[in-house]
C-alpha cells in the first residue's frame, strides 16, 4: 500500500430527532457540512471530492439523492459516489474515503450521510420499508422483520451461554444516560433496568426500551492527506490531529437460516469478526479491550450490542451479560461503548449513523466530550463498527490521535 | 399494564414535539394537498446547548422557520417474478417441500439455491420429508400492520430432515402457553386450505 497517510480533519451533526419538520434532508445534510467544514477549518470550496451515504431511497422518495446534498453544499462539479450498505453505510463511507484518498483518487474528501426516517410515511409504511431490506422474496413474506430475527438471535445467546434479559437491559441503560451528556441525541434519558424490563413487550425478549431509534438528522465528516491538511486547514495546527489507521469490512449471508454452524450460526455475527480482525491487524491491535480508549457499537437493540462486543473481540464470547453487570462498558470502565448514546440513545438516521460513530470518536479523543462521557484517553485509540441486516454488512474503522 | 417511561417527564429529557394539526381543506386555498404550515422551533435550543460554541447564535436558521407541508399519494404495483426458485413455490401448492442439493459438495440448501454459493455449482432439486426441528423462534406481541399477522406470532428458525441449512417461517397453532415452545421440538410443515396472496403462504410450521 502506498504510504499516504488518512487524517479525519472534523465532523458536524445536524441534531437527531424523531421528527425534525424544521427542514428536510437534505437541509440537515448541508447543516451537519457546514459544521464539519467550519471543525476543520477547511473552505468547501477546496475539498476535492464527496461520499453520499443514504440507505434508502424509499424513505424521501427521491432517487440518486446524492447528486442534490452534492450540489447543496457546493461540490459540483467534482467528483461524487454513493455508498450503501443498509446500517452499515455510514462505516462503509468512511472506508470509501480512506481507500480513495489512500489510492490518490484525491487528497481531500467530504463524507456526509443522513436518512428521512419516515415521519413523511406512515410509521406502518416506514416499517415496511426497513423490512424492504430482509430478504423480500424469502423473509419477508413470512412476516419476518427485523426486531424478530434479532430476537431469536438473542433467545439462542441467551441458552447457548446463560445471558439474561436484565443484562441487555443494561446496555440500554447505559446507552439512554450516555446520550444525556450529548446535545445531538435524540433519546437522552434517565432510566434503570426495570423501565426496561417494565416497558411494553415487542418481541420477546425485547421491550421497547431495547430498540433503537428512527430518526431525522444528518452528519458529516472530512478526510484527507496531511499535506492538503496543512496547505487547507487551518485546525490542523490547533486541534489535537486524529487519523484513520484502520479499516475492516465482512459479510454474512443475508438470511440468518443460511449461515453455517457452529460459528456464527443464528448467534453471533462473523462479518463482525472478520470485519474487526482486518481492521485491527491494519491498526496493528492485538488487545483490542486493553489498546482501545472507546467503542461505538451498532446496538440496533439492546442485545445486538452484547453479542457485538463478543464479535469484536472486546471480550470472550458468552462473557459479555457478566461485564455488563460489572460496567466493564460504562465510562470509566475497561472499554467504554457508546459514549455517544449509541443507536438507542443517540439516533439512527440510517445513512447518518456510521459517521455519527465517527464523529464520536473523533470526539472523543480530541478530548472535547461533555465532561460527563469524556473517556480517559490511555492509547489514544477508539473504534467504530458499523452493521447493516443482521450482520450482513460490516464495516470497522479504527481511530487514533498522533500528537 | 407497565408504566410507559416516555410519558414521565422526570426520565425523558428530550423535547417534545408540538401537536401541529392539519388545515381544513376548505382553508388550504389554492393548493389542494396543503396540510400544514406551521413555524418550527430550534431543535437543539439555547436549554439542551451545553457547548457555546456550536451555538454562538442562537437560531442561525431564524429566517427560516416557516415550514409548509403537502400530502403526496403513490401506488406501486410490482409484477414480482419468482425466478429459479419458481418449482419451489409450484410444489407448495401440490403440498410438497422442496430443497436444493449441490452436487459437488453435496449440501442440502432447505432455502433453496439454484446454485450453490459456496461451490458456483448448479444444483439439484431434492423433495424434503417436511419435518423438523425448532432451532430457535421469536414471539412478537406487535407485527407491522402491513404484514396482516395475528399476534402473538411466532417466527422460527427450522433444521428441516435432509437439510443442512435452516428454513424460516411462522410457527402456528402451538396452543395457548408459550412456554411449550421449546428449542429442539419437533415440527411439521403444514399446507394451508385457504387461497392465499403469496406462495410463501402456502405454508408454516406446527408442532408435530
Ligand atoms: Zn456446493
Amino acid at each position: 500500500m502506498s504510504d499516504r497517510r488518512v487524517f479525519v480533519l472534523g465532523g458536524g451533526i445536524s441534531k437527531m430527532a424523531a421528527e425534525r419538520p424544521d427542514g428536510n434532508i437534505r437541509d440537515w445534510v448541508v447543516e451537519a457540512a457546514m459544521e464539519a467544514v467550519k471543525d476543520a477549518g477547511v473552505e468547501i470550496a477546496d475539498i476535492e471530492h464527496a461520499t453520499t451515504s443514504y440507505f434508502s431511497d424509499h424513505f424521501d422518495k427521491q432517487l440518486k439523492q446524492g447528486a442534490i446534498f452534492h450540489d447543496c453544499i457546493g461540490m459540483c462539479p467534482k467528483p461524487n459516489v454513493r455508498v450503501e450498505g443498509g446500517g452499515g453505510t455510514g462505516g462503509l463511507a468512511i472506508r470509501n474515503a480512506y481507500a480513495y484518498i489512500k489510492a490518490g483518487l484525491c487528497d481531500s474528501m467530504i463524507v456526509y450521510g443522513s436518512e428521512n426516517m419516515g415521519r413523511h410515511v406512515p410509521s406502518d409504511v416506514a416499517q415496511q420499508f426497513i423490512a424492504l431490506a430482509s430478504d423480500t422474496d424469502w423473509e419477508v413474506q413470512v412476516a419476518g422483520f427485523y426486531i424478530a430475527y434479532y430476537a431469536l438471535m438473542m433467545l439462542s445467546h441467551m441458552e447457548k451461554y446463560g445471558t439474561k434479559e436484565e443484562q441487555f437491559a443494561l446496555a440500554s441503560v447505559k446507552n439512554h444516560r450516555n446520550a444525556m451528556y450529548n446535545e445531538y441525541a435524540q433519546s437522552p434519558m434517565k432510566i434503570t433496568v426495570d423501565d426496561v424490563m417494565n416497558s411494553p413487550l415487542i418481541t420477546s425478549p425485547y421491550k421497547i426500551l431495547d430498540n433503537c431509534l428512527l430518526s431525522d438528522g444528518a452528519s458529516c465528516l472530512i478526510f484527507a492527506t496531511e499535506e492538503w491538511a496543512k496547505t487547507h486547514s487551518t485546525s490542523w495546527y490547533r486541534k489535537p490531529r486524529i487519523e484513520l489507521v484502520g479499516t475492516g469490512s465482512g459479510t454474512d449471508y443475508m438470511r440468518l437460516a443460511d449461515r453455517p454452524f457452529p460459528y456464527p450460526g443464528i448467534t453471533h455475527f462473523r462479518a463482525k469478526k472478520f470485519a474487526s480482525e482486518q481492521a485491527y491487524k491494519m491498526a496493528g491491535i492485538k488487545n483490542p479491550a486493553k489498546e482501545l480508549d472507546c467503542f461505538e457499537v451498532h446496538d440496533a437493540y439492546s442485545g445486538v450490542e452484547l453479542v457485538s462486543c463478543e464479535d469484536l473481540r472486546l471480550c470472550g464470547y458468552g462473557q459479555s451479560g457478566k461485564l455488563y453487570e460489572e460496567g466493564y462498558f460504562d465510562i470509566g470502565g475497561e472499554i467504554p461503548i457508546n459514549t455517544s448514546g449509541g443507536l438507542i440513545g443517540m439516533g439512527h438516521p440510517v445513512g447518518a449513523t456510521g459517521i455519527n460513530q465517527g464523529i464520536e470518536v473523533l470526539t472523543q479523543l480530541r478530548e472535547e466530550a461533555h465532561p460527563q462521557r469524556q473517556v480517559k484517553l490511555t492509547n489514544g485509540q477508539g473504534g467504530m463498527d458499523s452493521h447493516g441486516g443482521t450482520g450482513t454488512y460490516v464495516a470497522v474503522n479504527i481511530f487514533r490521535r498522533v500528537d | 399494564m407497565a408504566k410507559n417511561v416516555f410519558q414521565d417527564p422526570e426520565k425523558t429529557l428530550y423535547p417534545k414535539l408540538p401537536k401541529i394539526e392539519d388545515i381544513d381543506p376548505k382553508d388550504r386555498g389554492m393548493v389542494k394537498t396543503k396540510l400544514q404550515v406551521f413555524t418550527a422551533d430550534d431543535p437543539i435550543g439555547p436549554k439542551l446547548s451545553y457547548n457555546p460554541i456550536n451555538r454562538e447564535d442562537q437560531d442561525p436558521w431564524k429566517d427560516f422557520r416557516e415550514i409548509m407541508r403537502i400530502e403526496w399519494n403513490m401506488e406501486i404495483t410490482y409484477r414480482h417474478s419468482l425466478g429459479k426458485y419458481s418449482k419451489f413455490f409450484i410444489e407448495l401448492e401440490n403440498k410438497k417441500f422442496f430443497a436444493t442439493e449441490c452436487p459437488k459438495c453435496g449440501f442440502v440448501w432447505a432455502i433453496p439455491r439454484p446454485v450453490c454459493p459456496d461451490c458456483l455449482e448448479i444444483c439439484k432439486w431434492k423433495e424434503l420429508p417436511g419435518t423438523g426441528t425448532l432451532v430457535s423462534f421469536s414471539v412478537s406481541e406487535f407485527v407491522p400492520g402491513f404484514m396482516d399477522v395475528e399476534t402473538p406470532y411466532v417466527l422460527a428458525m427450522v433444521k428441516m430432515d435432509g437439510a443442512d441449512s435452516l428454513f424460516t417461517h411462522q410457527l402456528r397453532n402451538w396452543g395457548t402457553e408459550r412456554t411449550k415452545i421449546k428449542t429442539g421440538m419437533p415440527v411439521k410443515v403444514v399446507y394451508t386450505k385457504e387461497p392465499v396472496i403469496h406462495p410463501m403462504l402456502l405454508m408454516w410450521y406446527e408442532p408435530a
